[in-house]
This record gives C-alpha cells, structure tokens and sequence, in this order.
C-alpha cells in the first residue's frame, strides 16, 4: 500500500477500477500543471517527440483515469494541436524536394503522419505540374515484391 | 483523387479548333463530333483538340479568358479580394498547362499567360492556407468555401481532412463521457 510504481498503461488501466481503488494515477510530468502552463505560452517551441512521440494519444488516453485535472488536460491538448497546425501545415506545403527530417523531427507521431499527407499532397501536384504524371511507373507495391521474377529464374 | 485524374476530367471541356482536314460527323459514347470542314471552326472536347493538334491536323482556338488583359484584371481581383473570386474555367489551371504545352503556336504571348496564371494560382492556395489556419484556430464546425476548383481541393484536401479529423477526436476528450470513446483512439 501507498508503493509508487510505474506500470505501462495498459496493465493500469485493467487495475484501475472507480468501485475499487488498487491503485490511483499520477500524471506523467508532461501532462503536468508546469508542463501545461509552457504548452499554453508557445506550444511551437516544444520538442513533441522528445516528450513521449505520443502525446496527443496518451494523453487522450489519461483522461480514461478520473483525476481532477482532467477538463484542462483535454483543453491543454486541443489547444496544443490547434496552435501547432499553421506550422506543420506550412511546412508540409512548402518543402519540395528537401530534407524533410530537420522539420519532423519535433513532430509527434500524429503530426508526422498529417505532414505525410501534405507532402503527398504538393509531391503530387508538382510531379504534375511537370508533367511527370503521365510517365507510367512501377506502383509501389511492386518494387517492395520480393519474390524472384520468372526471366530472372530462366537466366 | 491525384492530378492526373482531375486533368482527365478537365479534357472533357469543349473548345474551338478550326481544322485542316475534311471528315463526317463522328458518333462517340460521350456525344457526337464534327462534322469537320477545313477553315470552319468546331467545337470538340479538349482531348480531342490535343491530339489532332499533336498531328497538326488543327490549328486550336485559345478560350476567350485566356488573354493578358483578362487574366492581369483576374490577377488583381484575386489580390484584392478576402474571398475566393469566381474563376473563368473551372479547370483553368489544367487547360493552362495542356494548351500552353502542346499548341504554345496558337496562343498569343504564352509565357506572360503562363505567369499570370501561375499567379492567380499560387495567390489562390495562400488564401486557402489561410483560411483553413483561421477555421482551424476558431474551432468552427463548418465552413464555406464558393469558387475553389477542384485541383485546388485536390491539393490540400487529404492534408486538411486528416487534420479535421484528428481535432475532432480530441474535441471529444472535452466532454464528459467522451472519455469512453478515447479508448479507439
């Protein structure tokens, strides 16, 4: 009783029960009052990844725990994504044909796959622009084929 | 969508050709063509127009909007504007660079064509950026959005709609209860 232990989340989660109390959550440090206050100040200065590389989720993911910080916890994390999005928007939109690694690295798991989809999104209109869309090319899965093909085996 | 669909969508516009040759009304699926006379012109879908250009078989008609005075006061308007302006074509940005790549011959000063409408373009996407920021920034729960084309949508749409989606999922760790539902997350 009263030992403080860290567990993964989802061995807390299955203990965690309101009727009754195995055990109490404390909020990781990031999630924190001191935390949230630095978020609210400039959310575009923080490293994400660095934090945890999933912060949007486990975050989310804490609110399953009733603790009192609970409502400021969710709005912290919305405001964080909302003052983060005209960066990664930006960014993703920007960024042709460049080393894009300088620009994610202080992405979140959940933002590294939106700036995916905007980088998808500028590769391919630009790769239409000229005129390299109408130049068939081997999909994608085909290339990643590993089995051996038939002329290869002939030979 | 990619862009090479949305430009297969755009040949489907008509334009006018005056053709060089001598051939009856054609039946398609899509509507009949023609007939064809030499020196008379004749509308037909962009497709087509491109690939008797190709064989130099026509001499293409540049549409009515595609000239430097009109596009410089679209130029303009778009600047001025908050709002989206209504554009001449809906594929305005796709018949540039068809027409512009394969009957440069026909069109009077295609470079400045090419620049002005590059312009209105990139003015376009800055406010698009602009304003998905704004929607973003004030939670809103929808928006409108009159005259964008569909290359435009195209561009930004998965980005944005990935976004939208993402902040929904947390708007709903705001209200009580909602926490059940973070479980999918």
């Amino acid at each position: 009783q009263g030992t403080k232990l860290e567990l993964p989340l989802w061995l807390a989660k299955g203990l965690y029960n309101n009727k009754q109390k195995i055990l109490s959550v404390e909020l990781p440090t990031v999630y924190k009052e001191s935390w949230r206050t630095v978020f609210s100040a400039d959310a575009n200065v923080v490293d994400l990844h660095k934090l945890g590389p999933y912060y949007y989720a486990f975050g989310s993911q804490m609110l399953n725990f009733d603790s009192p910080e609970n409502a400021e916890l969710a709005q912290t994390i919305l405001q964080t994504f909302i003052s983060r999005f005209r960066r990664i928007m930006d960014s993703s939109q920007n960024a042709f044909n460049e080393d894009t690694s300088a620009l994610v690295a202080r992405l979140d798991e959940t933002e590294r796959g939106l700036f995916q989809a905007g980088q998808k999104g500028l590769n391919d209109f630009q790769s239409w622009e000229m005129g390299q869309a109408s130049q068939i090319t081997a999909s994608s899965l085909v290339q990643n084929y590993r089995k051996r093909k038939h002329s290869e085996l002939d030979a | 969508m990619e862009a090479s669909e949305v430009e297969f969508l755009a040949e489907q516009e008509p334009v006018t050709i005056i053709p060089n040759f001598s051939l009856d009304r054609i039946y398609l699926i899509g509507g009949d063509l023609g007939p064809f006379n030499p020196g008379l012109p004749v509308q037909v879908p962009l497709w087509l127009a491109i690939n008797l250009k190709q064989r130099q078989k026509c001499r293409l008609i540049p549409p009515e909007w595609m000239d430097v005075e009109k596009l410089e006061q679209i130029r303009e308007q778009e600047r001025n504007e908050a709002t989206f302006t209504p554009m001449p074509s809906p594929y305005y940005m796709e018949f540039t660079k068809l027409l512009l790549n394969y009957a440069a011959d026909n069109i009077p000063k295609a470079d400045e064509i090419r620049t002005l409408v590059k312009d209105t373009w990139d003015t376009r996407i800055a406010k698009l950026r602009l304003s998905a920021d704004s929607f973003v920034r004030q939670q809103e729960a929808h928006a409108r959005l009159d005259n964008l084309t569909l290359m435009e949508i195209n561009t930004t749409g998965p980005f944005l709609t990935q976004a939208l989606d993402h902040m929904y999922k947390l708007r709903t760790n705001l209200q009580p209860g909602g926490s059940a539902q973070s479980q999918d997350f």
